[in-house]
């Protein structure tokens, strides 16, 4: 196997004392009386996290316990067309020799430490469950990743960089696990290189397109059935993400720099537009204030900076329903149906359109699945690849089994 | 007329050993190679602008020219279910005691500074042209306004401020100009004190409906008619707004606080976040550094902070999104072809009772700024002798 640069992150003393500096001086806006969340994260909470940023919070050892929990590497892939970017990653082996390789893509504002939960899971070894071989990348501008340098690193790009750091790990063939932006990173790998070497797909954030009028069958049952008390919700859901809270997709989409100067000069305006997601986008997820600092903390302190992560919503430029649209992957496909999710659509427009081979129906967990809910979502990946399972040995002498 | 508390900007030292201190510290991002203005305010002019922040821009010349430029007053206001709140405006008369009263009303990321072209064209006296008694407000949580602390302060209650405040300057009748937020609280103006109070209002950024199939022979017209030029590059400068340019509208009409912590912390950030609607937002205006770092001084060194200002998107956004019944009033519409939303005029007439309209080759949508003498000549040309709205405020023509 193709050798690998370990990496262990280490934030220079500088950069953490131009964060104290500027947390020395921050300065807060006022909030309307009994206002809340109506407006945005509460006023006593951003104070009360500045505060602990400042004070308290101590990233070194966060930073220590990362480094002993998740083996991490980097490594340059090539990309056509825009050079070598450095890529950081999380790989994990099981003791399985034949375990099921399998990548984990993770989106906005998430990171790789969204695989912390599930990756020692994920990578045991039992008689009962298939076992994994765990990469986790950071998408290019996020976590470690060097970022692009010019415009037009779009989805395709994104998802060569996944495909080809698989190949360069010796996996050729492989199955994928994403959310939010790695769901649309996995689709395209799914469409591009399924089959041949992505063999079947599994996700937390099923996007679908609704049934219309060209699919005359569909959209008759779709006008007919009546939806049940879980689409209702879901439906109701998806509404309130696209009138409430979209604000943050239209402008990242359409004037990514402009975003940056804030988020790249401010603790504090990176800290308010991203605490609002972690909470508002999770089902009551108990964040301690720790582990919410340590989250804005991998963006603050990113290879690329903080302003660049976000750029992915400009390059990959479109609007919800179109967002990434490809040919529809035929390979084998797994979801799974979280109820705090943003996007719920009723689980029979994804069958219409994908290879749905099994879906799980949640009752409880939002957006960020695999950080609030790794047992369960474990669990749906388990069950999809294990014997008897849907997709079982669909990675040729890879069954996941001893 | 009651008495007015006059008042002059003095920001305290204070403030800006702060900012001083903040721009000392500022971080800038990379940039994507050659992204010009696809992206937003280019790197190069965001790091020119806040190195002459820190060092060179001088705040207190600025400071004491608009302190002796703009008359300038603060009185409280009391707004129903919302107390006292101490508004700030400017309040100039001319020599001419007939002439006429007139409210101009900015909007965001605009301000009480909008008015300081147009003031002196306004209020001087000439037998040619009309004159008129200027009163120019920073509308609640904006400039050296205070804001409301609660929720629910909506379009009513911005129209209200600005309608009791020109009561308490003893003007009963008056007409109005206002742009951006300005023209949609004028417009609720003209309907709720129409006729009684407000004599006829004169907007640059006119708004309305587009035809629906409920007014047939309209809607067939629309159909028929084929784009004039001008027309056509409305339409696509209302597209490009639409798809391209609603970013900001959108965070600051759901998440306004969110938004407030990175204006508030970082003046880095708020300069970028207002500089890219300076330059997008206007026709090729030739800015100058200290002109922007003037225009953002203001809402960083704001009475209530640069995120009250943002709330307004919040509390309003349903009256962007549906216009609702259109005023009776007489109306005047200047249309400048980079405003934002540039709509066919026939829509406007066809609900709006417009009785002046001008059709310019260059602006856009800060016409204060970017075209002064045309917007003064237009406002002049409604109320002249001649004109549409001449006399329209009984006993106060403009003339000697």
């Amino acid at each position: 196997m193709p050798s690998e640069t370990p990496f262990q992150i280490n934030i220079p003393d500088e950069k953490l004392r131009i964060l104290r500096a500027k947390l020395e001086l921050a300065t807060f806006p006022d909030e309307l009386q009994d206002i809340g969340w109506r407006h945005g994260a509460p006023l006593a909470d951003m104070k009360r996290l500045v505060e602990r940023w400042k004070n308290g919070y101590d990233w070194r050892k966060y930073e220590k316990e990362l480094n002993q929990e998740l083996p991490m590497f980097t490594r340059d892939i090539d990309v056509d067309g825009f050079g070598a970017l450095n890529i950081h990653y999380v790989h994990k082996k099981s003791e399985t020799v034949d375990a099921i390789p399998l990548l984990f893509c993770h989106g906005w504002p998430g990171s790789f430490i969204e695989i912390r939960g599930m990756l020692p899971l994920l990578t045991a070894s039992s008689p009962k469950h298939p076992s994994f071989h765990v990469v986790a990348l950071s998408l290019p501008g996020f976590g470690f990743s060097e970022g692009a340098h010019k415009p037009g690193f779009g989805l395709d790009q994104y998802a060569e960089v996944a495909h080809k750091l698989m190949i360069s790990l010796g996996y050729n063939e492989y199955v994928t696990e994403g959310g939010d932006w790695g769901f649309l990173v996995t689709r395209r790998m799914a469409a591009k290189y399924g089959g041949k070497h992505v063999k079947a797909w599994h996700t937390n954030f099923p996007m679908a397109d609704p049934p219309t009028w060209k699919s005359p069958l569909s959209f008759l049952s779709y006008l007919l059935t009546p939806y049940s008390a879980e689409e209702k919700a879901g439906l109701e859901r998806t509404a309130w993400y696209r009138n409430k809270s979209s604000g943050y997709f239209v402008e990242q989409s359409t004037f990514p720099q402009t975003l940056a100067y804030g988020f790249t000069d401010s603790p504090v305006a990176l800290l308010g537009w991203f605490y609002e997601k972690l909470v508002i986008w999770t089902d009551d997820y108990k964040w301690t204030d720790d582990e919410a600092l340590t989250w804005i903390s991998i963006y603050w302190f990113s290879r690329a900076g903080p302003g660049a992560a976000h750029r992915i919503y400009s390059e990959v430029y479109g609007d919800f329903y179109n967002l990434g649209r490809t040919s529809y992957p035929t390979i084998p496909m797994g979801a799974s149906y979280f109820p705090k999710e943003l996007l719920l659509l009723p689980s029979a427009w994804l069958r219409r359109l994908n290879n749905v081979v099994i879906e799980s129906h949640h009752k409880s967990g939002g957006h960020f699945a695999a950080y609030e809910r790794p047992e369960e979502l474990t669990e749906d990946v388990r069950k999809m690849f294990a014997k008897g399972g849907p997709a079982f040995a669909v990675v040729p002498g890879k069954s996941g089994y001893a | 007329m009651s008495s007015e508390t006059p008042f002059q900007i003095d920001i305290p030292d204070e403030k800006f050993t702060i900012l001083r201190a903040k721009l000392e510290l500022a971080s800038f991002p990379n940039e994507l190679e050659d992204a010009g203005w696809k992206y937003g305010a280019p790197l190069a002019d965001i790091k020119r602008l806040t190195e002459r922040w820190k060092i060179g821009y001088d705040w207190r010349k600025y400071e004491k020219e608009i302190n002796e430029q703009l008359p300038m007053f603060t009185r409280d206001i009391d707004v129903d279910g919302f107390g006292a709140l101490n508004i700030h405006y400017v309040h100039k008369k001319s020599e001419t005691v007939d002439a006429i009263p007139l409210l101009f009303c900015h909007g965001w990321p605009g301000s009480f500074l909008e008015v300081g072209k147009i003031l002196p064209f306004l209020t001087s006296s000439a037998p040619e042209h009309p004159s008129f008694h200027v009163v120019a407000l920073s509308l609640p949580g904006f400039g050296f306004s205070e804001a409301p602390h609660k929720q629910g302060f909506a379009i009513d209650q911005y129209a209200e401020v600005a309608h009791k405040l020109m009561l308490a300057l003893g003007y009963n009748e008056y007409g109005t100009h206002g742009g951006d937020w300005g023209s949609l609280i004028t417009r609720r103006m003209a309907s709720v004190y129409g006729g009684r109070h407000l004599k006829a209002w004169h907007t640059n950024s006119p708004l309305a409906k587009p035809p629906s199939w409920r007014s047939p022979l309209f809607f067939l017209s629309f159909l028929l008619t084929p784009w004039s030029t001008e027309e056509k590059a409305g339409i696509e400068r209302t597209t490009w707004f639409h798809t391209k340019g609603q970013g900001y509208y959108n965070e600051q009409s759901t998440q306004p606080q969110t938004l407030g912590y990175s204006l508030a912390d970082s003046p880095v950030g708020l300069l970028a976040w207002i500089y890219e609607k300076l330059v997008l937002w206007t026709d090729n205006y030739n800015w100058s550094d200290d002109e922007v770092l003037t225009w953002i001084s203001l809402y960083w060194f704001s009475r209530d902070g640069p995120a009250a200002s943002l709330r307004i998107y919040f509390e309003l956004r349903s009256d962007c999104e549906d216009l609702g019944q259109s005023p009776t009033i007489p109306m005047g519409a200047s249309f400048f072809p980079k405003e934002l939303i540039v709509l066919p005029a026939a829509w406007l007439r066809k609900s709006h009772n417009v009785v002046f309209e001008s059709h310019h080759k260059t602006g856009g949508h800060f016409a204060a700024t970017e075209a002064p003498e045309q917007l003064v000549q237009d406002i002049r040309k409604m109320f002249a002798k001649g004109g549409p709205a001449f006399a329209i405020v009984p006993g106060r023509t403009g003339y000697a």
